[in-house]
């Protein structure tokens, strides 16, 4: 890459299109890419679990068990994990990261900006 | 046999991929299951239910049809979801794996043929790279016998599939009926797991119950050790010197353990079991066959690596999918980093062999995959995991 980084923006669509639950997928580059809305933010994450690369935007969205004591359940964070369709791998749509503690497998990110009520990618300039 | 085997197969005209384990759903049975069994099938259905459950179901969230059918329902979509989409060529086709066992054998016996019956007719015509597995009750060896005689001359049925749960281990004489009709068929007997501990089982561990349903599922390779410790000790691949056993899903890497064991056991106690005429190790690998799916994920993929020679994988190891199902594996993600003549062999070399698929299907029977097929550049970025 060379010069200054002029940001390209993809549109993605209206916010009133991505609803809680319901990512809106897009193709971006040659990938598929997954558009979230959790609460009033917007995030999106390539459509490729890291583990088998199952098209992880396609699974469930829901909340977990969080960590807790022996035999204790505490079901929380409602609508921010991501369940991959395949083998049920959970990832914090916040972040992208794999909730089991040792794994280092973490989704890959997409800058999301919000203008006008309008929601965009924003990707690097293209390559020369 | 060494890796080498592979090179000379690794060409146009072979398989480059057979799947061992692909899940046809059972459909209604109704049609094809006597009146007096209606009710039972409607519910019991495979038999009993099962004791542990995941939260997110056994089946893949992606796999649905387009109509909204079940995963692995339709044998078309089944052909481009999964076949078309990963360059598979043919797919043994497992349906449920095996029955839960209940007390009553006459409905069991009954479900099975009704399953066959139903199977041969709505799967086994639609595509010559679909093959078929003649499902028997295993707690019952003499209705077993009689149903692999029912469709051993069926050209696309080409193993023998039962329960690996069992009520004694599976080398007793009780079971040889099962053997001595497979042998006569040339078919080989493939075990499935699930009905561990459910139903009228023993518990799946000899301490008793797991809670969870990952305990469960983390333990099921002991049976797997049972079964093929029993089946070596107890000479059945003297008595039926072709037969050939798969244990589909069961895993792979406790295997090279369990033949340092018997070995081990068998220089001291060979007078135990005088009709064993070579080491326990040369049975296993003569004689059984392992699947490949749930792969063993180390840390370190040349662990894996390791064991497989062990193992010697390049002939006792071949490559399943399990699709539909929530842990199946991607053949495109499944041992990528082993020697090529042996990965060669277990993704289709060895079943080939095991099934008589030695010609690639025609190209002619290939349709448009529904999905994005991963490109290696995808494939590549996402990949740390064996």
């Amino acid at each position: 890459m060379t010069g200054a980084a002029e940001v390209r923006r993809h549109h993605v669509g209206p916010t009133s299109e991505i609803v809680a639950g319901a990512p809106k997928l897009v193709s971006v580059d040659g990938h598929e890419v997954g558009v979230f809305r959790v609460g009033e933010q917007f995030l999106a994450w390539r459509n490729v679990c890291p583990h088998h690369a199952a098209p992880v935007c396609r699974g469930t969205v829901a909340g977990t068990n969080l960590p807790s004591k022996v035999h204790e359940y505490l079901p929380g964070r409602d609508g921010e994990i991501l369940q991959c369709p395949w083998h049920g791998w959970e990832f914090d749509l916040l972040t992208g990261e794999h909730l089991a503690a040792g794994s280092r497998a973490r989704l890959r990110r997409y800058p999301v900006e919000v203008i006008d009520e309008q929601v965009y990618l924003t990707l690097p300039a293209n390559r020369a | 046999m060494t890796a080498d085997v592979g090179r000379e197969s690794a060409d146009a005209e072979t398989p480059a991929i057979i799947d061992t384990d692909v899940h046809n759903t059972m459909g209604d049975l109704i049609p094809y299951l006597p009146r007096q069994w209606h009710d039972t099938w409607n519910a019991q259905h495979i038999g009993a239910p099962g004791m542990w459950r995941n939260p997110r179901g056994v089946s893949r969230r992606d796999a649905d049809t387009p109509s909204g059918g079940a995963p692995a329902s339709d044998p078309w979509f089944l052909l481009t979801d999964h076949l078309d989409r990963f360059d598979i060529d043919y797919a043994i086709l497992t349906g449920p794996g095996g029955i839960r066992l209940t007390p009553d054998p006459d409905y069991l016996n009954a479900m099975v043929s009704a399953y066959n019956n139903a199977f041969v007719d709505r799967w086994l015509g639609v595509s010559d790279r679909l093959k078929g597995s003649i499902m028997v009750n295993g707690n019952d060896p003499a209705a077993a016998a009689t149903e692999i005689r029912r469709h051993a001359d069926h050209p696309d049925m080409v193993q023998v599939i039962m329960s690996s749960t069992t009520l004694m281990p599976l080398g007793h004489r009780h079971y040889h009926p099962i053997y001595q009709a497979a042998a006569e068929a040339g078919l080989p007997v493939a075990i499935h797991p699930g009905a561990e501990g459910s139903g009228m089982a023993y518990p799946p561990t000899p301490a008793g119950y797991p809670t969870s349903y990952i305990e469960w599922h983390n333990i099921l390779p002991i049976n797997y050790m049972t079964q093929v410790n029993s089946l070596v000790c107890e000479g059945v691949f003297e008595k039926f010197p072709t037969l050939v056993v798969v244990g589909l899903e069961g895993g792979l890497a406790w295997l090279p353990h369990l033949m340092w064991r018997m070995n081990k056991n068998y220089k001291a106690l060979r007078d135990t079991v005088p009709w064993l005429k070579q080491l326990p190790s040369e049975y296993i690998r003569q004689h059984i066959r392992l699947s490949t799916q749930p792969i063993e994920e180390p840390e370190q993929p040349g662990h894996l690596r390791s064991i497989l020679e062990m193992m010697s994988a390049e002939q006792t190891v071949v490559f399943s999918s399990d699709y539909p199902h929530w842990d199946n594996d991607n053949p495109r993600m499944t041992l990528r980093q082993i020697d090529p003549g042996m990965r060669q062999r277990i993704m289709a070399g060895t079943a080939a062999e095991l099934y008589g698929l030695h010609h690639k299907p025609d190209p002619a029977l290939r349709r448009q995959p529904t999905e994005q097929v991963l490109t290696d550049r995808g494939l590549a970025e996402v990949g740390h995991v064996e």
